[in-house]
């Protein structure tokens, strides 16, 4: 667990950080959201001690920051930057190394390690491997920056918009690569974003901040169904909203007894999927995959998007 | 379409092959007879050397052009070098035979086309490095063989071989032992000006002032401390220090040394990105840590640039420093000059030059294998 504990950072008379409290729990993602000089990026420096807080301390797992000298305390912590900032003179393979070679790993192990991570990150370590990062393409090279950060099998991951330098193309896929990661490592990440789909789909917890304050802290639905006021009600009011928020529901938890007919729906595809499907196939119901006798009915997706109607929120 | 490179050269390198070749003089410092290449060698010999720069100016292919640009060249060398067998085989003993304005002219003419060809050819560092140790091969193969024993120049190199030598490795202390005082020093003082902000333009200030005194009056301004040292301090009396010779000159190229070094060190971590920075930081590298293994070695090709410069400039000046007897290849220089001896000034010139030239293909190399993974 990682506890931000009345962090503050000042300067001369600009609060860039002021007095943020966070606790992010063990294996989760925690997303920041805001716009560029709301402070998210300095928060994300006190954490790993780059930038020295005016008041306020960071805790890991009980353990005061503070106490552990700064560099040891950033081998233990993972950073990914945009624009990956692969250090350009080190080949792929050397970079990931990047950490564990601090650490003073024995070098077998560092090698098997660096070929354990660009497996996982579906880069071939033959081809890879060797190359300099600016042989490498977008995609790679921020792949390569995850693998840096991951290395050392750090007790935290903080990503400073790591997507932000991709092709919108291959930034949808490179989101669903780093949530399947994370799901399989059980990796804690504080993730830093200007986009709220962003937070909204990698997210277990989004802060929202706004000039150095957390304006909301909550689960993506929380923030989707109940924005706390105007300004994070503004972030999240896009024209495809109810989507976004059936989107993080999965059909599972809402099947009933009932027959339907037509082809399956997996069980795993989440309400946005479902009722798409409906709509474009003229049905009320669908069958689930693997469940006879059981369906997921158009009338019980409408009660879902409920809170929005309650009236206390545009 | 025309080589425009070829046409322009190819005039001064036909006016050249018609005008003196060689310089017959009764003596050393007699006044030269002038013979071209055609009194040398007949009437056709010339308009064949002249067909490599004519066909050059219709040829695009590098090698082609290498392998034409090096044949003239050497054509050019070797014809000085028999031209001067010829002569003097019908002239008294004291008679001396120089290279005269057509050698020269000829000869930096297809020079530069050489260069040229070799530039096109975009040769890697290791191959630059194999065709440098070709050169000194070749040139040194030629000379021992004799091919310019009869020339002026060999003649005062053979009556004073060992003082050559002798001379020749002084040059080297001078120029080496300052260089690389220079980089112990100045690598250091560069770094600090790229940490300590405020300390940079005082630094720079300061050795910029350095640079634009003339040596002369360097050497002369460091007469009277290092000559009160000597008397006063037995230790460097001891050292060998006084207020000419070896010391003075090793200070003053010191000096004009550190401005390019610590310069070029604190621009080349300039040059260092604030990701890359950023990315050392966040991963845990220690101050030193971070130095060492990426903001150096990214910085090393400017670095390793002002450390070519300084080079090449130090081989340059130590020949002034023959002035207050600190020896080198100057000292023939100014042997010559008093003695109104051309032969002996190039004696020192010549050697210089292709040392100059010599360390600067040599630091190019570097510098490019330096590079190697930010933009191969």
């Amino acid at each position: 667990m990682i506890e931000l504990i009345g962090l503050s950072k000042h300067y001369d008379t600009v609060r860039a950080v002021d007095d943020v409290t966070l606790t992010i729990p063990t294996g989760t993602v925690t997303v920041i959201v805001g716009a560029s000089g709301s402070g998210k990026s300095t928060l994300l420096r006190l954490v790993n001690g780059l930038v020295t807080p005016t008041s306020g301390h960071v805790e890991i797992n009980g353990r005061d920051t503070r106490k552990i000298p700064s560099h040891d305390l950033r081998r233990r912590i993972g950073y990914a930057i945009q624009d990956h900032g692969l250090f350009p003179h080190w080949t792929a393979a050397r970079n990931i190394a990047t950490v564990p070679d601090l650490l003073g790993w024995p070098k077998a192990r560092v090698k098997q390690r660096v070929q354990e991570l660009m497996t996982l990150l579906q880069l071939d370590p033959a081809v890879i491997g060797a190359r300099y990062p600016h042989q490498l393409s977008g995609g790679q090279a921020q792949r390569v920056g995850v693998a840096r950060a991951l290395a050392a099998e750090p007790e935290l991951l903080l990503m400073d918009e790591p997507f932000g330098a991709l092709d919108p193309a291959i930034r949808a896929q490179a989101q669903s690569d780093l949530k399947a990661l994370q799901v399989r490592l059980g990796t804690t990440v504080l993730l830093i974003t200007h986009d709220m789909a962003e937070a909204i789909f990698l997210a277990d917890h989004i802060a929202v901040m706004r000039a150095g304050r957390i304006e909301q802290y909550g689960t993506p639905a929380d923030i989707l169904a109940r924005p706390a006021n105007s300004f994070v009600s503004g972030l999240v009011a896009v024209a495809d909203r109810p989507f976004r928020y059936l989107s993080l529901f999965s059909v599972a938890d809402f099947v009933e007894d009932g027959p339907a007919d037509g082809p399956p729906i997996p069980a795993d595809a989440t309400l946005s999927e479902a009722l798409a499907r409906m709509i474009w196939s003229g049905q009320d119901t669908l069958p689930v995959a693997g469940m006879a006798d059981h369906c997921i009915r158009r009338h019980s997706l409408i009660g879902v998007a409920g809170p929005p109607r309650s009236g206390a929120v545009r | 379409m025309l080589d425009r490179l070829s046409v322009v050269l190819a005039v001064p390198i036909g006016v050249g092959m018609w005008l003196p070749l060689l310089g017959l003089r009764a003596n050393r410092i007699a006044p030269p007879q002038p013979f071209s290449t055609a009194d040398v060698f007949g009437f056709w010999p010339p308009f064949l050397i002249l067909l490599v720069p004519i066909g050059l100016i219709f040829i695009r292919h590098p090698l082609i052009r290498t392998v034409l640009s090096m044949a003239g060249l050497i054509a050019v060398l070797i014809s000085v070098g028999q031209g001067a067998v010829q002569l003097s085989s019908n002239a008294a003993s004291f008679a001396r035979v120089s290279p005269a304005v057509g050698a020269w002219i000829t000869t930096a003419g297809f020079a530069l086309l050489l260069l040229d060809a070799l530039t096109r050819l975009r040769p890697g560092p290791m191959l630059r490095l194999g065709l440098l140790s070709c050169a000194i091969l070749l040139t040194s193969l030629l000379m021992i063989g004799g091919a310019w024993d009869r020339i002026s120049i060999m003649q005062e190199y053979g009556n004073r071989s060992t003082l050559f030598w002798t001379e020749g490795q002084r040059h080297l202390v001078l120029a080496f032992g300052s260089f690389v005082a220079a980089l112990l020093a100045g690598i250091p003082l560069g770094i600090a000006c790229h940490r300590i902000r405020n300390l940079r333009a005082p630094v720079i200030d300061l050795l910029t002032m350095i640079q634009t005194i003339p040596s002369i009056a360097l050497f002369g301004m460091l007469i009277l401390p290092l000559g009160w040292l000597a008397q006063n301090v037995d230790f460097a009396k001891a050292l060998g220090i006084s207020g000419i010779g070896t010391a003075p000159a090793m200070i003053a190229l010191f000096l004009y040394a550190l401005l390019p070094v610590v310069g070029n060190t604190a621009a080349g971590l300039d040059t260092v990105s604030s990701h890359v920075i950023e990315a050392a930081d966040g991963t845990g590298f220690s101050r030193w840590g971070r130095l060492w293994k990426i903001e150096l070695p990214l910085a090393m090709p400017v670095i390793l640039t002002g450390a070519r410069i300084v080079l090449v400039q130090n081989i340059g000046l130590a020949t002034v420093c023959a002035l207050i007897g600190a020896g080198g290849f100057g000292s023939f220089v100014f042997q010559g000059l008093g003695q109104t001896a051309p032969d002996l000034i190039l004696l020192g010139a010549l050697p210089t030059v292709a040392l100059a030239f010599a360390a600067s293909t040599i630091f190019g190399a570097l510098i490019d294998l330096s590079k190697r993974g930010s933009d191969d």
